[in-house]
């Protein structure tokens, strides 16, 4: 079932374990579904399933299901052996592993248990929190982002939304129809400079950053919040789901690219995470991604500052989110993953706009490894630079032989070009330099 | 290179309901292959080479089978806990096929095996039939003279295919078990074929882990160092189509094989049975179980890879018989993809794509990394045979096997 240009279309599914398992059946017109498994509204992991393998019945769901979430279950029932491996670093020792197998088959009913070991909600922290939008000329993806901050169950102490360098008066009037929210004009352009200001113009302790593309879970802004008991914690990031994979592009960039998404568990990084993994580059990108991320305030205080130069908008379609958190380890402070605080992101539709992100992000990303390099001397960065990303070029050049040219691999392999004029990051005087785009 | 002395892997059986104890490597012994059992059942398989008289300390132990098999257990108590109790009562009527062709004793072995499963078993919905294919004595029969309630056939076509259609033709069960006579089954296998069905009525296969029934041998521990019969314990549901695998399902091993293999009689009656030219005997002697599972998938039929349905499969001792078989396997691999290509244009793309990846999968098998993992043997033997099986198999093999059971046909009219 293909739509007229054969093109596939795929349904993004929710699925909430706690309210029972149910029977999968494909909606007409798709080609299959990815399934989200949640149980009491925690993402613990997904399955593809194609049109061919449906329907399912209960049993059927329960083991797919079971296979695709036992991993984030375990790490949330039992305190070790199923603890996620750092991006780039081997899997974490099991400290007492004759202990922790007895725990393990201690577990008959591994989901009643798992109910009462999910962490909840609890009280409201002391801290308070603010939701900052940065937008620029999308306003109807705008207003379905607010509505579903608006709708948060526990909704921010403050809601911003920081229009940047606008052409049109259109982000001011979708603002103007929701009371909460405060509108905040930055002229200077590019995404950095407005997660500056809107860092600048927070009132609260917390700041959690969403991108206006982005619809949130229900519950993002009380588990963001409930992440910073540990005062060296300055960054919190959170999982991103496909909010829809109607067209090839969106496939594509959710399937071949894992730009976004980091898995179920929960990862924490520290400064020893960078120097452990000094000699080979620190996989920083792979912490995150800016479209769902919460920084401390007092990190803005201490002077850490999104670099200008990077970023959509400047230069490059990314980076200036890994670039700092990178200044955050380098100082000693942490950054958190944490799934459970999770959105849902549209991805680019069609594929020249696709083309541009891949295009975009290589660009970003070699211009954050050369401002690193340049900032820290770290000679990590430019062995990324040099070696690890030329070879993995050539691997799926490689394969690409092999295998043939996808799609996605053509786009992959264009944005080597990207790559290429990220070297102009080199050539960067101060930070105060606005490169032309 | 491994030394002389170093001949034979242990096979130890874990059973975690009991508390883990320090395990030694026996005097004569190079190396041990775990087989992990919770709840009964097994759960996960892996092997190590250590040297003789190593102890193996619980930690050690402990940590090995949560790396292997902390995933799998967890996920089959999941599993059990979403799904519900099971109404295991309307088990269809199963007939188990064993073709066999001059081997008594293993066969006695088997059918031995199947006797202790059947035990836990009711009677009457569970039928054995020993399908004698070609025998030159009546060693076969007298032997199955000696299981009461076991059905005996003669089959006198020579041809592992010719005597799995022939099983198919007197199957009187909804079910049709396929096994081979060098197998022993799991304590396990008929309660696991039991819960695998009543999960999926509607598949058209079953199939289970394949490991090894001894390591006795160079031969057979080069042969699971290669990889060996697939030995994944992930429950699988395989529909016609696998998101994100371009070479999905043709590279068909990733089913199982043909030593453990069920399938509903509806759905191989449908497909017409075995492709006869294929698995027949010296001159194309594999294939069949891979075009069989094809051929289900690609009408629609669920395949289910079942984790609780294992069989422990005696490999072959000798290193020329061992290199005989990657020779088969290849030969059987390529012939199967060349009547694929034939007769599925559609699925062209992936055949291909298929074959490349095989081409790169056997040079992977003496790059340095996979001798690192494998213990530094390098079975560069194996992959030459091999690859020269898949010349051959290029080059009209299956065109020669169909003219030849053609004449076997005739000649047995």
């Amino acid at each position: 079932m293909t739509t007229h240009n054969g093109e596939q279309r795929w349904q993004a599914v929710s699925l909430d374990l706690s309210r029972g398992v149910p029977e999968l059946s494909c909606e007409p017109g798709y080609d299959g579904m990815r399934v989200v498994f949640f149980w009491k509204r925690i993402p613990l992991g997904h399955c593809q399933l194609a049109s061919a393998q449906l329907p399912l019945d209960r049993s059927q769901v329960a083991a797919v299901a079971a296979q695709s979430i036992s991993t984030a279950a375990g790490d949330y029932i039992f305190e070790d052996g199923f603890r996620s491996a750092l991006p780039g670093s081997p899997p974490p020792a099991i400290e007492d592993p004759v202990a922790t197998l007895e725990a393990l088959l201690s577990v008959e009913r591994p989901i009643a248990r798992l109910a009462m070991n999910l962490p909840v909600v609890g009280p409201k922290p002391r801290q308070r929190l603010t939701v900052a939008v940065c937008t620029h000329e999308r306003p109807q993806e705008l207003e379905r982002c607010l509505t579903s901050i608006v709708a948060s169950a526990e909704p921010p102490d403050e809601i911003l939304v920081i229009d940047n360098a606008p052409q049109t008066n259109d982000t001011y009037d979708v603002v103007a129809r929701f009371p909460s929210v405060r509108y905040c004009y930055e002229p200077q352009p590019g995404l950095s400079a407005a997660r500056n200001s809107a860092m600048a113009a927070a009132h609260c302790e917390l700041i959690a950053f969403t991108d206006d593309d982005v619809v949130v879970h229900p519950d993002w802004t009380a588990r963001l919040r409930r992440c910073f008991e540990d005062p060296t914690v300055m960054v919190v990031t959170g999982l991103v789901l496909p909010a829809e994979l109607e067209t090839q592009a969106q496939q594509i960039f959710e399937n071949d690219f894992h730009f976004f998404h980091q898995g179920y568990r929960r990862r924490y990084f520290d400064a020893d995470y960078l120097t452990a993994a000094r000699r080979r580059s620190a996989p920083v990108w792979e912490i995150g991604a800016g479209a769902n991320m919460a920084i401390r305030r007092r990190a803005f205080d201490l002077g850490y500052r999104f670099d200008t130069r990077l970023g959509p908008g400047v230069f490059g379609g990314c980076g200036e989110d890994s670039e700092f958190w990178y200044q955050i380890l380098v100082d000693g402070w942490s950054c958190l993953y944490e799934p459970s605080g999770c959105v849902f992101h549209y991805h680019r539709r069609d594929v020249p706009a696709l083309r541009n992100v891949v295009t975009q992000y290589m660009r970003g990303h070699v211009a954050a490894l050369i401002i690193q390099f340049r900032k820290y001397g770290h000679f990590a960065n430019l062995r990324r630079l040099v070696w690890e990303l030329p070879a993995e070029y050539i691997i799926l050049f490689l394969r690409s032989i092999t295998c043939g040219f996808p799609l996605g691999r053509r786009i992959m392999l264009r944005g080597w070009f990207g790559s290429f004029s990220g070297l102009r990051a080199a050539f960067f005087r101060g930070r105060s330099e606005i490169p032309a785009e | 290179m491994p030394t002389k002395s170093c001949q034979r892997y242990e096979i130890l059986q874990i059973d975690l309901s009991r508390p883990l104890e320090p395990l030694t490597v026996p005097p004569n012994a190079c190396g041990v292959a775990f087989v992990i059992r919770a709840d009964d059942r097994p759960v996960a398989y892996f092997m190590e080479a250590l040297p003789a008289g190593t102890t193996i300390e619980p930690e050690a132990l402990a940590s090995k089978i949560l790396e292997h098999a902390g995933k799998q257990i967890l996920a089959d108590r999941i599993f059990k806990e979403l799904r519900g109790p099971l109404d295991a009562s309307r088990f269809p009527r199963l007939d188990i096929a064993i073709c066999t062709h001059n081997r008594p004793e293993t066969l006695a072995r088997c059918l031995s095996s199947l006797r202790d499963v059947g035990a836990r078993w009711e009677s009457g919905r569970t039928r054995v039939l020993v399908i004698d294919n070609a025998p030159s004595d009546n060693r076969t029969e007298e032997v199955v003279r000696n299981f009461a309630g076991v059905v005996y056939v003669r089959e006198p076509k020579p041809g592992l295919d010719f005597a799995r259609n022939r099983a198919l033709a007197e199957c009187t069960g909804d079910l049709l078990a396929f096994l081979d006579d060098d197998v022993v089954v799991d304590r396990c296998w008929l309660t696991g074929l039991q819960e695998a069905w009543a999960a999926n009525p509607d598949a058209g296969a079953f199939t289970g882990p394949i490991l090894p029934f001894e390591l006795e041998t160079k031969a057979q521990i080069v042969f699971e160092q290669m990889g060996g019969f697939g030995k994944s314990f992930e429950r699988v549901r395989f529909g016609a189509r696998l998101p994100e695998s371009p070479t999905y399902p043709c590279g068909a091993g990733i089913f199982g094989a043909g030593a453990n293999m069920v399938f509903s009689r509806a759905a191989l009656e449908r497909l017409g049975g075995f492709d006869e030219a294929l698995d027949t005997g010296a001159p194309l002697p594999g294939g069949g179980d891979l075009d069989i599972f094809y051929r289900i998938v690609l009408a629609g039929y669920p395949l289910v890879r079942e984790s609780n349905l294992v069989v422990y499969h005696q490999h072959r001792r000798e290193y020329k018989q061992l290199r005989h078989q990657m020779w088969t396997w290849g030969l059987g691999t390529m012939a199967y993809l060349v009547k694929c290509w034939r007769q599925n244009p559609a699925e062209r793309a992936s055949i291909r794509c298929w074959t490349v990846w095989w081409l790169c999968y056997q040079l992977s098998k003496i790059s340095i990394p996979h001798l690192r993992k494998s213990g530094g043997r390098w079975p560069i033997d194996m992959v030459i045979a091999e690859l020269a099986g898949a010349v051959v198999g290029i080059c009209g093999q299956y065109d020669r096997s169909v003219a030849r059971i053609a004449r076997l046909r005739r000649r047995f009219a």
